[in-house]
């Protein structure tokens, strides 16, 4: 472990600098906030409720104008027992990236479906379904995508058992 | 709240009412997954009436491997090789995306050896995989003879990657903080050689295919997908280039060393098969071009700045990068915990995914015929849908 | 590859026997059969191209090796050759084509994937270890990808099994699949060169020595 490349040490006493485009989102005032995690781009988190609402207007405003969904994943903290949804922008006429980022409990992965915003939501959202297990409200064709309709579990949840996987992971080096 | 869940029979019963009482005309169709026109094991379901395509259900997941599950137990060193059997026909681009995204992520700046190394690479492995897709494009709408004339041509990049790299197809060549192996002294010549030999090859490309009536009729206000369509349905790549939106990652966010090179981007017009035929037809021509400005410039340097017994730990945070492939945007997302050299969660965006789903939109009211047309203009790599 | 009795007097002539004939009719269909394998357009992931690479493209040529035909549909192939990873889903349709398949049919099984389930063996929901937990395969060729030299080394390894009669479903005969790992040193001449040689050796039948080979049944010996 001596020789780990290690993260570069950020002085503690500088203060987070904003970026001009989550202020940007911000001001919205449609209850966006600073990211509280850390993040290579611009970065918000708003609660699942008002997710909708917010993505809407993130496409309609015309200063943001994000007219691509590049990417939607999700990131299963199970220390934290939330579900983060993962949502990436981008931006045709600015050219410019944002993360927006929304956690739900693990218990109840409810989350109304972003479809009516960008058609490509409808099936990086049944990926989110078919892996984790996401419940899309007013989805409208909610369904696995990779998997056999019958499988049982979503796969890709940190505490997913499977008879027929092989679960050996190689020793570590000590 | 409550959701329902559908299923794929469900789904075809939704379908299939929605045409009203009971129509003798329509019928569903599997085509696929085994089926020679889908390049490998791509399901789609057709609702047909008489030859005339009502709607497309594509059906992917018969080579979903699970991936980004092996991702996370994996470091990103090993993580790398995986990455190879996605989009074997990008192998290089899909090394340099894990690649970059650590390097990015570790603040670790690559030299300018390495750089060019890389974009000379990602460059040949794109005309390599055009060239396969313009034979594998001529064999599905009926010609035979330019499956023979690609793959001839292939043969001579794939000999340059073997000779330096020793693998032809999956190359596991880029590497976190380097490459794998350092040139081999003959690459240099070999790859003027080989720009040289196909240079007029893409002319000649053009005289025995684009020329031709059949392919023109086959391919001209076929499959037509507008820009805003595309945009909103996530299409990257050469087919989102032929709708008319100019979204190249090489020319937006360059990487690599493309902002030191002259390249044009290829914009179609019309969004049809014609155009984005001709898009990467153009795009052979330009990348030939980038090849030639880099690889008299190759500067000296090391080959590996990382040493590869070191652990790779990525601070902890959210990270996304991307980069153009011969088929569109591939981003990475890396979600580590900073302290473990395995990601908590690292996630594909694949361009093929995203793509797919334009087929039901270009494709309705059109002919059986036609979708061949459009899943070979699309150019489908199965494993990076289904990953 | 027919037998035409006017054509071949003098082979048949040498023949002694009407119970000696059958069985070197054996060796005959035999012979035809491995010359004339038509494989099956079936490709899941990479090993696809490098399967393509061999099959279609004119620098690896496999009609050297009589089976350049590449069919489509099942019914019509005698040779499957499993080019890619086989996952859950796919399973029951890669049983259904081997069983669409007319007898006699042969597997080839190319790459790490279809020999144990390579890269994907380990915390893998989906990708089944090996596709002869699904369907009886004759031939391993291993590489990630193989080069399409390897697959012609494993397509001529199937070749011989065949003239031997020995494939892996006739019982007693052979239980496991051959490895055929190309050995280093090995270019396509050596394998053109092994494979004319042994189709001259196939083609002169040595009768004195196969009589002497045989064991008759009583009174049939002359």
């Amino acid at each position: 472990m001596s020789d780990a490349i290690t993260p570069p040490e950020v002085p503690a006493s500088e203060p987070p600098k904003q970026d001009a485009l989550v202020t940007q989102v911000i001001v919205l005032g449609l209850g966006a906030e600073p990211y509280a995690r850390k993040a290579d781009c611009p970065a918000v988190q708003v609660s699942a409720t008002q997710l909708l609402p917010l993505m809407t207007r993130l496409r309609d405003d015309a200063g943001l104008a994000f007219d691509m969904l590049t990417a939607h994943t999700v990131v299963d903290r199970l220390d934290a027992n939330i579900f983060e949804l993962v949502y990436y922008l981008y931006s045709l006429n600015h050219r410019k990236r944002l993360l927006v980022s929304s956690s739900i409990p693990r218990e109840n992965p409810v989350v109304s479906t972003l479809t009516p915003v960008w058609k490509i939501a409808e099936f990086q959202e049944r990926e989110a379904y078919d892996l984790f297990g996401i419940q899309y409200d007013n989805h409208p064709d909610l369904r696995r995508v990779f998997l056999e309709d019958d499988w049982k579990g979503f796969p890709l949840r940190k505490d997913y058992k499977d008879d027929f996987m092989l679960t050996h992971v190689i020793e570590e080096e000590s | 709240m409550t959701v329902a869940i559908s299923s794929l029979l469900n789904r075809i019963r939704v379908s299939d009412s929605a045409s009203g009482p009971i129509d003798a005309k329509e019928y569903f169709i599997n085509m696929g997954p085994q089926h020679p026109a889908t390049h490998g094991v791509l399901r789609l379901m057709l609702k047909l009436e008489g030859e005339t395509i009502r709607e497309v259900i594509p059906v992917p997941g018969y080579i979903h491997r699970g991936i980004e599950k092996i991702g996370e137990s994996v470091n990103y060193r090993q993580f790398v090789h995986l990455t190879d059997r996605m989009d074997y026909l990008s192998a290089m681009m899909n090394n340099w995306a894990v690649a970059m995204g650590v390097e990015r992520a570790t603040n670790t700046v690559m030299n300018d050896r390495i750089e060019y190394i890389r974009t000379i690479f990602a460059e040949l492995e794109r005309i390599q995989s055009h060239m396969l897709w313009w034979g594998v494009l001529g064999m599905d709408l009926g010609a035979f003879t330019p499956f023979l004339y690609g793959f001839r041509d292939r043969e001579k990049i794939t000999d340059i990657f073997e000779e330096t790299v020793g693998c032809r197809l999956t190359m596991n060549y880029i590497q976190p903080g380097g490459l794998m192996a350092d040139i081999h002294p003959n690459f240099v010549t070999r790859v003027k050689e080989a720009m040289a030999y196909a240079k007029p090859k893409i002319d000649e490309y053009e005289e025995l295919l684009s020329g031709n009536v059949i392919l023109q009729e086959r391919t001209k206000n076929i499959g037509v997908l507008s820009g805003a369509d595309a945009i909103s349905l996530g299409v990257t790549g050469p087919p989102l280039r032929a709708s008319g939106v100019a979204y190249d990652l090489r020319k937006i966010e360059p990487y690599g060393v493309y902002d030191k090179v002259e390249f044009r981007t290829a914009v179609g017009s019309v969004g049809d098969c014609w155009d984005r035929y001709w898009v990467r037809v153009e795009e052979m021509r330009q990348s030939i071009g980038i090849v030639e400005q880099l690889i008299d410039n190759i500067p000296e340097g090391k080959f590996m700045l990382m040493k590869p017994a070191k652990k790779i730990i990525i601070p902890e945070g959210v990270y996304y990068n991307a980069i153009e492939t011969a088929r569109g945007v591939l981003g990475m997302v890396i979600a580590s915990d900073g302290k473990s050299d395995k990601p908590v969660r690292i996630h594909m965006r694949s361009p093929n995914y995203n793509n797919l789903w334009a087929v039901d939109s270009m494709t309705r009211g059109s002919r059986v015929g036609d979708l061949v047309a459009n899943i070979s203009s699309l150019d489908f790599v199965v494993p990076d849908i289904d990953r | 590859m027919g037998l035409t009795p006017e054509k071949e007097t003098p082979f048949i002539e040498r023949l002694p026997g009407a119970n000696y004939m059958l069985t070197r009719m054996d060796q005959v269909i035999n012979l035809a059969r491995s010359n004339s394998l038509w494989p099956l357009t079936f490709g899941t992931s990479c090993c696809a191209i490098e399967m393509m690479m061999a099959t279609g493209a004119s620098r690896h040529d496999i009609a050297r090796f009589g089976a350049e035909v590449a069919r489509p549909s099942p019914r019509q192939a005698d040779l499957l050759i499993i080019a890619g990873t086989i996952v859950k889903r796919m399973a029951p349709r890669l049983r259904t084509l081997y069983e669409q398949m007319a007898e006699p049919r042969y597997v080839i099984a190319t790459g790490a994937c279809t020999i144990s389930g390579g890269p994907f063996i380990y915390q893998s929901y989906t990708t089944v270890r090996g596709a002869d937990e699904i369907i009886p395969v004759d031939v391993y060729v291993p590489g990630c990808p193989p080069r399409p030299e390897g697959l012609f080394y494993g397509i001529l390894t199937l070749q011989r099994m065949i003239k031997q009669g020995e494939t892996v479903r006739r019982p007693g005969i052979r239980s496991k699949p051959v490895m055929s790992a190309l050995p280093p040193n090995i270019t396509m001449n050596d394998i053109e060169a092994e494979m004319e040689s042994l189709l001259r050796q196939e083609a002169d039948i040595d009768v004195e020595k196969a009589r002497k080979e045989r064991d008759w049944p009583t009174g049939l010996n002359h």
